[in-house]
């Protein structure tokens, strides 16, 4: 049987972005920023980001589609 | 407010022309080199004597600071505040996670300045200052925006 997904309560929106929040260790931060970056992953943020330029050419273009698109991610939270 | 009643070129035309030495950081500023993120605030870093200046121009706007400028030097950080968030960095230097003092002075003398549109400009910290200023909080985010930052910079050095 399906269950419908409900919104996050705020209270669970505030943990979570604590925990986002949070910071790491030095050691831990030490530790991932040594990850190497894949081939994969460089490739697929390259990807995004001649979408993005193509799609909205200037800085202006960009600035506004962050605002859109934020707006539309907090309106499906609700 | 959504996202279409704030007038953000005038946002920034203000910010430009208060005179005040301030650097877009944080996502948005991402944002405007090319990399598609979701973010809620802006975050400014201004120079430690230009607050009042930065708050007056975004005053008309409705835009209150949670601390007057006196006290947010003392604390290194307040934010401005109506329908929008505004994040303002107000130190002369910052320790990254590693202990590493990022100075405002060295960042404002290597900013770049990005048109948004006739004479309005803002500027934001060259992509390795960026780095450094995402080093200052050490959260699991600002990691992947550094892996970010670092494929920009490598595809913006070939073009």
């Amino acid at each position: 049987m399906s269950r419908s997904i409900q919104p996050a309560t705020d209270a669970t929106r505030a943990r979570l972005k604590a925990i986002a929040e949070k910071p790491l260790s030095l050691e831990e931060w030490r530790r991932r920023a040594t990850i190497p970056l894949t081939e994969e992953e460089r490739e697929h943020t390259l990807e995004l980001v001649r979408w993005f330029r193509r799609r909205y050419p200037t800085a202006a273009d960009r600035l506004a589609y962050a605002r859109r698109a934020y707006a539309r991610w907090t309106r499906s939270l609700r | 407010m959504e996202g279409s009643d704030f007038d953000e070129i005038d946002f920034f035309r203000r910010v430009a022309l208060s005179g005040a030495r301030a650097l877009l950081i944080g996502r948005r500023a991402l944002v405007a080199l090319g990399l598609p993120l979701l973010t809620a605030d802006y975050d400014f870093w201004v120079h430690v004597d230009d607050a009042a200046p930065f708050n007056d121009a975004l005053y008309p706007m409705g835009f209150a600071a949670t601390r007057a400028p006196d006290e947010a030097r003392t604390k290194g950080r307040y934010a401005l505040e109506n329908d929008e968030h505004v994040d303002v960095l107000l130190a002369r230097g910052v320790p990254t996670v590693d202990g590493v003092r990022v100075a405002f002075d060295d960042l404002w003398a290597r900013r770049r300045s990005l048109t948004l549109a006739p004479g309005v400009e803002i500027a934001i910290p060259c992509i390795d200052d960026l780095i450094a200023t995402k080093r200052f909080a050490a959260r699991p985010k600002d990691l992947e925006d550094i892996r970010l930052l670092e494929t920009l910079r490598a595809e913006d050095e070939v073009s």
